[in-house]
């Protein structure tokens, strides 16, 4: 069908195709779910997890026990498994592998910049910082006055560094502009994983086009809804958008314009695919709309196992394990603030 | 003998007045009360609400853009202060007045044209909250903009909530002092019927 990859894919492959499909066998599953719903601590949801693979990340940790130290430890089997799985990946894979954590190196990037600017401590914002996105000179970020520093003392030598050349610019660094450049360094970044996928061709490339064309469009919807009634102008916010996915080009030019969530709803509903996302709203409400998208991505990632003999599934199991240490932090938050009633609002189950 | 009547009747009508004073003041006591205690209650409601938008908007936008480590150590000027003035009360003694001055800054001397929001207990003046949302709006995303100028609408109605429980806090302040100053007036009277 794609190319003769049943017969070459298992030589460099085969072994992280298994073990991916073996974390994969991992993921917590709807009884767990359950189980962590009704639970009344976190205590509870510590020594629910402790059956689960999270058990040795967490038995460690004394009472009381915070919300954001369950995100922390889960956040580390996630981090393990993956450098587990870079250390024995060959080209091209392993840069596959790191195209992955890019996203998480943006963050980070902006984390130290923007606490930088608020006269934050350097150590107290790299404690914040996803461990996936790190990199040697982190911490220097915090010397740069504007982007063409930024860019010059430490970014030049990340892998960062290419996706830098729409936003170099001599301004100070204020809110608006580091807004501005986390957006266009993202489209970078997505435009670029989206090209390297499409480089190794075969059933990598057809799967993992319809996962970040799929990303890149909800990225769309985001930047627009969030930047209603903002400063951002109509041409700020369309070149924020990336140059591929469903919504590329004329959904994108009436997105542009938006000035309402109801106007959202009428573009997207054009599109068959992202018809079935917005009939689960009411009109005027955009509250639900982060957990149809996220139930749509899942959806889609799971598909990814279906075949096999493509990096699809690596890149589908970073993405439902983030998945599920979210729905971990949900159900968290509402245990601790005694909410439970509202634990569904926003938890996707994964199978 | 008429005379005798008279008195005896100035004196029940002034037992009559005197109770209906002091029923007056219970009554007014009573009710501060009553409204105290649903403050109170609206408040804590108003609260948990805030803190579930808040933890919604963490889900949403991820920790890194939503912690405590972003917000700004910068000097600069409140964005809303409260202000302490005397009111005088029934001409005899004065009480605390709390007024809330919202998104008004001092830097740029626009104090004046700031949302302010008188809450006495005797005479409410309330901005018409479209008005007040349109004009305080730039005020509002600033003080938002710590956590980036693109943020979820979950975060912006966490900001709603947690300045309806700021204003719901200066209600119940203001109540509590209406409260004292009854209980006080209501043990006067007592005090001065049993002596």
């Amino acid at each position: 069908m794609y190319g003769f990859e049943a017969m070459t894919f298992n030589i460099h492959g085969g072994y992280l195709e298994a073990i991916v499909r073996g974390y994969r066998a991992g993921l917590l599953t709807a009884a767990d779910y359950n189980n962590l719903c009704q639970c009344e601590t976190l205590d509870d949801i510590k020594m629910h997890l402790s059956a689960t693979e999270y058990g040795p990340y967490l038995q460690n940790e004394p009472s009381p026990l915070h919300t954001t130290t369950i995100v922390e430890k889960c956040t580390l089997k996630l981090v393990d498994e993956y450098k587990h799985m870079l250390c024995q990946a060959t080209e091209p894979l392993s840069t596959f592998l790191e195209y992955i954590t890019y996203g998480h190196m943006i963050d980070n990037v902006v984390l130290i910049v923007t606490g930088t600017l608020h006269e934050r401590d350097v150590q107290e914002l790299l404690e914040k910082c996803h461990p996936l996105g790190m990199f040697d000179s982190i911490a220097t970020l915090a010397v740069a006055q504007n982007m063409r520093e930024l860019y010059r003392l430490v970014l030049v030598d990340t892998p960062l560094a290419p996706y830098f050349s729409e936003c170099i610019t001599s301004e100070d660094l204020d809110d608006m502009n580091i807004e501005i450049m986390r957006n266009t360094l993202y489209k970078a970044y997505l435009e670029d994983f989206y090209k390297f996928c499409q480089k190794l061709g075969g059933a990598t490339a057809e799967i993992m086009s319809d996962l970040l064309a799929f990303e890149a469009d909800r990225r769309a919807v985001n930047i627009t809804i969030n930047s209603i009634g903002t400063e951002l102008t109509r041409d700020d916010r369309r070149k924020l958008y990336s140059n591929f996915g469903l919504l590329y080009p004329y959904g994108h030019e009436e997105l542009a314009v938006c000035e309402d969530i109801d106007q959202v709803r009428g573009v997207m509903e054009k599109y068959p695919p992202y018809q079935s996302i917005f009939s689960k709203l009411s009109y005027g409400e955009s509250q639900m709309l982060d957990k149809a998208f996220y139930e749509e991505e899942v959806k889609r990632l799971c598909l990814a196992f279906e075949q096999q003999f493509h990096y699809g599934v690596f890149f589908a199991y970073m993405r439902l394990r983030e998945q599920e240490i979210r729905n971990l932090m949900w159900i968290s938050e509402c245990v601790a603030q005694n909410q439970k009633s509202r634990v569904h609002d926003s938890v996707v189950f994964i199978f | 003998m008429m005379e005798d009547q008279e008195e005896k009747g100035n004196a029940e009508n002034g037992i009559g007045r005197q109770k209906q004073v002091k029923d007056e003041y219970l009554l007014q006591f009573l009710d501060s009360l009553d409204g105290y205690l649903t403050l109170l209650d609206s408040l804590s409601s108003t609260l948990s609400q805030g803190w579930l938008e808040l933890a919604s908007a963490r889900h949403a936008m991820g920790a890194s853009r939503i912690n405590g480590a972003l917000l700004d150590l910068k000097v600069h000027a409140a964005a809303t202060s409260l202000k302490v003035s005397e009111q005088d009360v029934d001409s005899m003694e004065s009480q605390p007045c709390f007024t809330l001055c919202k998104w008004a800054s001092s830097d740029n001397g626009e104090r004046s044209s700031g949302e302010e929001k008188s809450l006495s207990p005797q005479l409410r003046h309330r901005n018409n909250s479209q008005l007040s949302g349109i004009i305080s709006s730039p005020q509002r995303q600033k003080s938002l903009s710590v956590f980036g100028v693109l943020v979820s609408p979950k975060l912006r109605s966490a900001q709603l909530s947690f300045e309806r429980a700021l204003e719901t806090l200066v209600e119940i302040a203001n109540l509590h002092t209406t409260m004292l100053s009854m209980f006080e007036q209501v043990h006067k009277e007592l005090e001065n019927t049993n002596g």
